[in-house]
């Protein structure tokens, strides 16, 4: 059974990334509103983290192999673009946009954040495959990055009426993926280590394609690209300096 | 020294190609300016993940130190420049044109440090980053032909300065290996300083106004494909 007592490290590790989402619903509990800045800034900084996080999976899978890497992260992009496309006949709403929303765009958020967990759960167990120290760096980037995905939740359901519980149980559910797919996803790295920079590469690419089309443009609409920018790379850089120290 | 004259020199000489139109070819506005600087900035950001990941796991605190002075180096540039622009309003024609070619020799400047340090650890690492900011260079020639153009500059004028926009990176690259040559202590922190002002560069300027110009999705497929190929050949020739 040794390989059981890894698989729950990676489930239990998944699991904290998916109820670290039930922390954004923490602010309404004393504002019934959140500033669209403040809801940016989180943004950006979330962004940092996963980008600090690609890097180093990028590293990480590119000393095992540039092509397989770079071809592992262009399927992590069509993966994300795939999911953008299915996603797009329901009318995807943005965190900007959310406020506008009713009990439809209620229900739609929940369900375009529960498809994108699918990814960062993928993430989370591939670089795991690429040892402890990676894995938790990534789990930690993905953790945070989950918060601000709470916030955008909680301010959609909490204007509805929702109470705060139901607020953190439903941005918690939406992440629920994380942990369902994180395991899979470490298991078939360990025995087909091969893939490992294939997975290390998609993790990576669909991570930044996340950045790309979610989280930095609905910043800047919110906030100065100056702070955006300043936010989002002094928290890629103290995510790198935390992968490599730990 | 002579190697990294001669290529940055081509480098900054290929952004006139992108002001200069092909025969035939429509003039580059909204879309296709949105993923022109969505191309400048994913070769940016290949760049700085290939100058970064040279020295970070020998050196990640120097590197990481590096990168935060560059961080706030272009902070502090960005935010007195933006300052400057709301003291004139509307400012003159020519005054426009003049900040758009000092937008450009700024980030230019950065790319040339970038370049400067890459050398040291290798001709075809450097080689191969130069020929990268090549490319960057002809679409960051084509976004400032388009920012031009309005302001009643013709396409040859506008080829010119984006050359001479582009010489900071020339200098800025004989600048940086020469400093860091002297103090070969230096080389992480140069390396971090570059990663750390790139990012910042490409997410403050060029990311923002990609977006205005095309749609997020567009952008992001075409920033991802450029780092993704920048990288891979940064990584791949080091």
């Amino acid at each position: 059974m040794s390989w059981a007592q890894p698989v729950l490290v990676v489930f239990l590790y998944a699991l904290g990334t998916a109820i670290a989402t039930g922390l954004g619903a923490i602010p309404f509990a004393f504002v019934r509103d959140l500033s669209q800045r403040a809801v940016a800034f989180a943004g950006a900084i979330a962004a940092g983290l996963m980008l600090g996080a690609s890097f180093g999976l990028l590293a990480e899978g590119t000393r095992r192999g540039g092509w397989e890497t770079f071809i592992g992260a262009n399927a992590g992009v069509l993966f994300i673009l795939l999911t953008q496309w299915l996603l797009d006949g329901r009318g995807e709403p943005g965190i900007a946009g959310a406020r506008r929303s009713g009990r439809r765009r209620m229900m739609l958020i929940v369900i375009v954040m529960t498809v994108h967990s699918f990814s960062e759960g993928v993430a989370v167990g591939v670089s795991f495959g690429g040892g402890a120290a990676l894995g938790i760096g990534i789990a930690i980037a993905i953790a945070v990055h989950n918060i601000p995905e709470g916030l955008a939740i909680s301010a959609v359901l909490r204007p509805q009426g929702k109470s705060i519980a139901a607020c953190a149980w439903w941005s918690v559910f939406s992440s629920l993926p994380q942990p369902l797919m994180a395991v899979p996803a470490y298991l078939f790295v360990e025995h087909f280590t091969r893939a490992l920079p294939y997975g290390l590469g998609f993790a990576a690419g669909a991570m930044v394609f996340m950045i790309l089309v979610e989280l930095l443009p609905e910043a800047y609409e919110q906030a100065h690209g100056s702070s955006v920018a300043l936010l989002s790379s002094m928290t890629a850089v103290a995510m790198l300096l935390f992968q490599r120290l730990v | 020294m002579s190697i990294l004259l001669l290529v940055t020199t081509i480098a900054a000489l290929a952004a006139a190609l992108g002001a200069i139109p092909l025969p035939g070819a429509a003039p580059v506005r909204d879309a296709r300016r949105g993923w022109a600087g969505a191309l400048a900035a994913g070769a940016m950001l290949g760049v700085a993940y290939a100058v970064m990941d040279a020295r970070v796991v020998d050196a990640p605190v120097a590197v990481a130190g590096g990168a935060t002075l560059g961080i706030v180096a272009m902070n502090l540039v960005h935010v007195g420049r933006v300052a400057a622009r709301r003291r004139v309003p509307e400012p003159a024609l020519a005054a426009q044109a003049r900040q758009a070619v000092a937008g450009v020799a700024w980030h230019s400047a950065a790319e040339g440090a970038a370049l400067g340090v890459a050398f040291l650890l290798g001709t075809r690492f450097g080689g191969v980053l130069a020929a990268t900011l090549a490319v960057h260079n002809i679409s960051e020639g084509a976004v400032l032909d388009a920012r031009l153009a309005p302001l009643g500059v013709g396409h040859r004028r506008a080829a010119l300065l984006a050359i001479a926009a582009k010489s900071t990176q020339v200098l800025l690259g004989a600048a940086a290996l020469l400093l860091v040559a002297a103090y070969p202590a230096a080389l992480p922190w140069g390396l971090g300083f570059a990663f750390g002002a790139l990012t910042y560069l490409l997410l403050a300027e060029l990311l923002p106004e990609s977006y205005r110009f095309a749609g997020r999705t567009s952008i992001a497929v075409v920033v991802s494909l450029a780092a993704g190929v920048a990288a891979l050949l940064g990584n791949g020739l080091r």
